[in-house]
């Protein structure tokens, strides 16, 4: 394949994917602040969190969820993230290798 | 935009400097794989700077290359880049555009979660924003050319570190978000509708429509859950 032509293909790519994340913040400076929209912003984010986890979980399978629990129980009594991250995938390595 | 918040940004997304140099490692080497050059590879790392759509175009890859194609999953893949502008123009609305827009070239789905979980405990701050991200690109586009530079194949903890990492941190993140108790329904709804989308739509879109389902639920409640 032409090297010209890829390039050309990898760059409409990107401005399309930038285009994509700065569309959202132009669009939203005619949006009212105290309108549905932006009290659904204000409210969304937790959800998200929450749906992007159960994404994650469900990709890497029993030993991700095993993994996911694991970091987050460590965070609520430890309140520290690296060693919720460390504990997290130890256990989700320890739970491939047991095969789940 | 401050110094401090860049270098507290910075600091918290360190462990990504791990997690995306283990996804682009991965990508990096599938790339490799399809015959792609160094540079080109390099190049498609930083520029489209998306796992979930480099994945997708990765998938279309053919002889002539679909550019319409790829240009409309890039697009569908992303819709949740909108929805994630939109949020930050609220957090960040007082800054002039110039300030901001740049940052948004690195947008990703962690980083945009890091910033409004620290903007609820420290105040919005674009410098979070842009030092949060720096570890997370460092991390992707560096694991692209390390694949190219090392003789590495994928294996079992390269792939875990990749798929397991950016969401162990963010539910690390999620002790934050918890208002009160009337967070659950909304959040068991998030939880149910991505896990259907996730199972009989498309993955790429369990996020998205997940966490709408679940805002649409906080918003009957007659103050924020």
């Amino acid at each position: 394949m032409h090297d010209l032509k890829v390039l050309g293909v990898i760059c409409i790519l990107g401005v399309t994917c930038y285009v994509m994340r700065a569309s959202g913040y132009v669009l939203a400076a005619s949006m009212r602040d105290d309108g549905i929209a932006a009290r659904f912003l204000q409210l969304a984010p937790g959800n998200l969190f929450i749906a992007f986890i159960v994404g994650g979980c469900l990709s890497g399978g029993l030993a991700g969820f095993v993994g996911t629990v694991v970091a987050l129980a460590t965070m609520a009594i430890t309140a520290r993230e690296w060693a919720a991250l460390g504990a997290g995938f130890g256990a989700a390595l320890a739970a491939s290798a047991l095969g789940l | 935009m401050t110094a401090a918040g860049f270098r507290r940004g910075l600091v918290a997304a360190l462990p990504f400097l791990l997690s995306n140099g283990a996804a682009g490692l991965v990508m990096g080497l599938t790339y490799k794989g399809l015959g792609l050059g160094a540079e080109h590879a390099i190049l498609f790392s930083l520029l489209v700077y998306s796992a979930t759509a480099q994945a997708i175009t990765l998938s279309m890859w053919a002889h002539p290359l679909p550019v319409v194609a790829m240009v409309v999953a890039c697009i569908a893949t992303n819709s949740r880049y909108l929805l994630m502008g939109a949020h930050l123009r609220q957090l960040f609305g007082g800054l002039a555009p110039r300030k901001v827009l740049p940052t948004l070239f690195q947008l990703a789905d962690a980083s945009w979660l890091m910033t409004s979980s620290d903007a609820d405990r420290n105040g919005p701050d674009a410098g979070y924003l842009l030092g949060s991200s720096i570890p997370m690109a460092i991390g992707w586009v560096g694991g692209t050319a390390l694949a190219y530079a090392a003789p590495l194949a994928a294996n079992e903890p390269l792939r875990l570190a990749a798929t397991l990492l950016p969401t162990m941190f963010i539910a690390t993140l999620l002790p934050s978000q918890w208002k009160n108790v009337r967070s659950l329904w909304p959040w068991l709804t998030s939880a149910v509708a991505a896990l259907l989308v996730a199972r009989f739509v498309d993955p790429s879109w369990s996020m998205l429509i997940g966490g709408g389902c679940g805002t649409l639920v906080s918003m009957m409640e007659p103050k924020d859950a």
